[in-house]
């Protein structure tokens, strides 16, 4: 019975989802109605292409199947990728206020893939694998260092934490900008970098991130039930039978992970991860079992409209993604906070 | 399987340089309801994590059901302690959920609740009187009901040793009354629950055997009736304290 209502919200944003990526598919500077979105998708098909007339103008498909698609795909990967490592720190830390860009991680995952790609990648490294890889590392590492700076006694203390991750984020942006700004040309690159952009993103980078991405997200039904238990506090968990460190440390490693991942194609986009968790258990409650599938279908659907809104808003001027993210979110981290506090 | 037991030989247990726990040495044997009594920082909290596990002694040894403790597996010894501690957290699971998580032990990571866990459950409901709460959010009910459903959490965990720091605090009389006799007719049953207790009449009323903790040490342990007694009490707390005799049963009350 239960199960069937959690079916539900599932359904509902998988067909939103649907929705939103075809309208997302049909709108920029070209215009691409949603039935020929749906003929050029469907002639992609190896049974189907006989059957489907082609009607449409072969810069229409090109835009659509190299440059509107695969970004679309990206931004929910990325998007469902930075909700899920919103619910992992939130369930973590017992804390809704966290998330990978308010506790350090992305930062971290951002100085990693900026040394990849002003140091590495351009002497020949294999950026497919390098990039996400440099950006795990950073990521992992920031997390340790908030965890480490966030536990007394044996224990993680929210608040410490928090501040130490805010902390964290600030110096490693500024070392991320200075490097940047002595070794990039375009300052507007730099700029895209730090606040979070999809512009320009291809197959490659789908492919790129999308595995880990994916991964991650499977991987983090493995730590729900604990999670849930963890919610109860540190002690009835241990008392409960669960390992609560090493659940902690699995959990700091899924979300620099998935963190990462999004970060090291995308750049810093703040909030998504904050948000959408939170919005997601104002609905169907605290249970991770619900939380993760809701929070990644979510997310992939909020960051597929912000995007969209991001290309098309100020056309033919793309603006990064981050700032429709921040714009949102900024005034939702402070009515979390004032909620919290009062 | 013989009853319950805890033992400890010996054990001492320092936070940093701060001893809390000075060479304790304690044996119970058989389902009872012993009342951890004392001052604050006498270290009674520190005796209930050292018997989770939560905290390992520097020195000595614990043995729980005859085993040392440090030999049980993590899901093992949580099929053999549960513990309630004192921890203001909730999240808004529903009632029900949250009885449900002390299953944990038992169900595997991604198996589904079997019917006979949630008769469990609603056992365990009905037995602390929670059961008319199953559906509501943990969040939304008073602190004496949320007492009363983590305790239910302990039961179905089903173990043999209960261990419970200060379940009463802050409860109103007629919740502290169900408590306490919960927990002495879970005595009855087998098990042996251990409590971290402030109120001393509680203790009188429901315990079976008291333990009076004094700066990390055991200062007396016995019968309510031969550890509350004034002089013992004025060591201890320092104040002078009357005793007198319960007017119905006869147990031992504190007064200033």
């Amino acid at each position: 019975m239960k199960r069937q209502l959690a079916a539900h919200p599932v359904i509902f944003l998988i067909c939103l989802l649907v929705v939103t990526g075809t309208g997302a598919l049909t709108m920029g500077s070209v215009d691409v109605p949603p039935p020929v979105v749906g003929r050029i998708l469907l002639r992609q098909l190896p049974l189907l292409e006989p059957w489907i007339q082609s009607d449409w103008t072969a810069a229409q498909a090109t835009i659509l199947l190299q440059i509107r698609l695969p970004r679309v795909l990206l931004a929910g990967a990325i998007g469902g990728g930075l909700a899920v490592a919103g619910v992992i720190f939130q369930g973590l830390l017992r804390n809704p206020l966290a998330d990978p860009y308010i506790i350090g991680v992305s930062s971290g995952a951002s100085l990693g893939a900026a040394i990849a790609l002003i140091f590495l990648i351009p002497m020949g490294y294999m950026g497919f694998f390098v990039l996400p890889a440099c950006a795990f590392v950073g990521a992992l590492m920031s997390a340790y260092m908030v965890y480490r700076l966030g536990r007394i006694h044996g224990h993680i203390q929210p608040l410490q934490l928090l501040l130490a991750g805010v902390a964290i984020a600030s110096v490693l942006t500024a070392i991320v900008s200075f490097l940047m700004v002595l070794r990039v040309q375009n300052l507007q690159d730099v700029y895209l970098w730090l606040m979070g952009s999809l512009s320009g993103r291809s197959w490659r980078h789908f492919y790129t991130a999308s595995p880990y991405i994916l991964g991650g997200f499977v991987a983090s039904f493995w730590l729900a039930r604990d999670l849930n238990i963890l919610l109860l506090g540190e002690e009835t968990a241990h008392s409960l039978g669960v390992d609560v460190q090493r659940l902690q440390k699995k959990a700091l490693v899924l979300g620099s992970l998935l963190a990462a991942a999004a970060v090291s194609v995308s750049g810093v986009i703040g909030f998504v991860g904050l948000m959408v968790p939170h919005g997601v258990r104002l609905v169907v409650g605290p249970d991770h079992r619900k939380l993760l599938p809701l929070s990644f279908l979510s997310g992939a659907i909020f960051l597929i409209a912000a995007d969209t809104a991001a290309r098309t808003i100020l056309s033919p001027v793309e603006l990064p993604v981050g700032i429709i993210t921040a714009l949102a979110g900024g005034p939702f981290f402070l009515y979390l906070l004032r909620r919290s506090t009062t | 399987m013989t009853g319950p037991s805890i033992q400890l030989d010996s054990v001492s247990y320092s936070y940093g340089s701060n001893l809390v726990i000075r060479d304790v040495s304690l044996s119970y044997d058989g389902g009872q309801f012993v009342g951890v009594l004392g001052p604050n920082g006498a270290g009674k909290s520190t005796l209930l994590r050292l018997l989770d596990r939560l905290l390992i002694p520097q020195k000595g040894q614990i043995r729980l059901n005859g085993r040392p403790i440090q030999e049980y597996g993590l899901k093992e010894l949580a099929r053999t302690t549960a513990l309630i501690p004192q921890e203001p957290e909730y999240f808004p699971f529903l009632v029900k959920e949250i009885v449900m998580m002390g299953r944990t032990p038992f169900v595997g990571r991604f198996r589904r609740e079997q019917p006979r866990d949630w008769e469990l459950v609603k056992e365990a409901m009905e037995q602390t009187q929670v059961d008319h709460l199953a559906e509501r959010p943990i969040h939304q009910i008073s602190g004496g009901e949320r007492q009363r459903v983590m305790l239910a959490r302990a039961l179905v965990q089903n173990t043999s040793i209960l261990l419970l720091d200060e379940p009463t605090n802050h409860l109103d009389i007629q919740h502290q009354v169900s408590i306490g006799r919960l927990l002495q007719q879970k005595g009855k049953e087998n098990i042996l629950a251990i409590a971290v207790l402030h109120d001393l009449h509680l203790a009188s009323l429901y315990c079976d055997q008291v333990i009076l903790m004094h700066e990390g040490s055991v200062f007396r342990q016995g019968s309510p009736d031969k550890v509350l007694t004034g002089s013992t009490l004025h060591e201890v707390y320092g104040v002078a304290l009357n005793v007198m005799r319960h007017p119905v049963n006869g147990r031992p009350m504190v007064f200033p």
